[in-house]
């Protein structure tokens, strides 16, 4: 049935009517749809998840002693204690279980390789192990000092630390730096994931570290 | 003599400290379950990391000799990881059976609330067909000029 638009209703000289009736029934069936859509929603999003399109990913940092980015430990001598907090956050989409590894390096021993995403083959002297929620974050303090060390011409041993309390033998050394004038070593930290396929730590390509100078 | 002593301490801390790592890791597993299906699991979370705490003291104190505190720490935190896993899997089993009830309802829901919006829109149609036509019937045609 075709009936006429801009047909003017000229007993009551209203406005005309600028639609067929087809287009009228396409509107409503149009948004009747739009009406059983939402009153299905409910059951429907049991069916239909979308993926969240955010990007899954886990922070490590170090914080200085006054709990911020600065006044970090870099002149060290032995005896002496410092402390740095080490901080967590997880945005990987669901609670993780993760190990840090704290290892310790002169300026040519290996750190790891962030393209092979390998960890640096030194041994672990301490680790941390935490469980995080997603979207949350752990933190604890890092509390460390040199507990022997010696210097023979221009070259520095460092045998022993002291992390959170533990003795550590660490047996490395540094030779004099004439560029930056000192004895290099680095703190550092390796975050490693735990993988429920393998049932095992990971390593999680994240490091965080603090370089050292032994002065005496 | 003290050395077979130390080897036989060694040997039994070894093996604690593999069975803590197998309790924690499980329970980490079975809170993952359990997060899946929606349980609230903050304070599993809190408890695990107390007893992953306790295996890194154990595993440290391996490492320094201390076999005895190494046994005594690794078996606390299998402890606290398997009661954390039993509750694990009950508050997954709690979580599923509340999912369920939720799906009931939602699916009902639903189903009600198309039904009314389906009878609604019929219901409007055949009133605005009705009316529509009806106001088609009192308007004249317009001579327009080709």
């Amino acid at each position: 049935m075709v009936l006429q638009a801009a047909v003017e209703d000229e007993a009551e000289g209203r406005a005309s009517m600028t639609l067929r009736f087809q287009d009228y029934r396409t509107l409503f069936l149009g948004i009747s749809l739009g009406f059983v859509l939402l009153a299905a929603s409910p059951a429907l999003s049991i069916v239909i998840s979308f993926p969240s399109g955010e990007e899954r990913f886990s922070e490590l940092w170090l914080l200085g002693p006054n709990h911020m980015a600065e006044d970090y430990p870099f002149n060290v001598q032995v005896g002496e204690q410092y402390n740095v907090y080490l901080g967590l956050g997880n945005h990987m989409g669901g609670s993780m279980y993760y190990a840090v590894y704290v290892k310790f390096r002169n300026q040519t021993q290996p750190l790891p390789n962030a393209i092979m995403s390998l960890p640096s083959s030194l041994p672990s002297l301490y680790e941390f192990r935490a469980f995080v929620p997603d979207g949350g974050a752990w933190e604890k303090l890092v509390t460390f000092s040199v507990l022997e060390a010696s210097l023979y011409e221009n070259l520095s041993f460092v045998n022993r630390l002291v992390i959170n309390d533990r003795g550590v033998r660490v047996s490395s050394s540094a030779i004099w730096d004439s560029e930056n004038k000192g004895f290099y070593y680095q703190l550092f930290f390796e975050l490693w994931l735990y993988d429920v396929t393998s049932q095992s730590f990971r390593f999680h390509n994240r490091l965080v570290g603090i370089w050292l100078n032994m002065t005496s | 003599m003290l050395s077979v002593f130390a080897s036989g301490n060694q040997e039994t801390a070894a093996s604690s400290i593999s069975e803590a790592e197998q309790s924690v890791a499980q329970s980490y597993e079975a809170v993952l379950d359990a997060e899946r299906v929606g349980a609230n699991v903050s304070d599993l979370l809190v408890r695990l990391n107390n007893a992953a705490g306790l295996l890194s003291e154990a595993r440290l104190a391996f490492e320094v000799g201390n076999f005895e505190e190494s046994v005594r720490l690794a078996d606390f935190s299998g402890g606290v990881g398997s009661e954390v896993r039993n509750e694990a899997e009950w508050l997954k089993a709690k979580a599923i059976s509340a999912g369920v009830n939720r799906l009931w309802l939602f699916l009902v829901g639903s189903v009600l609330a198309v039904a009314v919006v389906v009878s609604v829109s019929l219901l409007g149609y055949r009133y605005f067909k009705r009316w529509y036509y009806r106001r088609l019937l009192k308007m004249r045609p317009r001579v327009g000029q080709a």
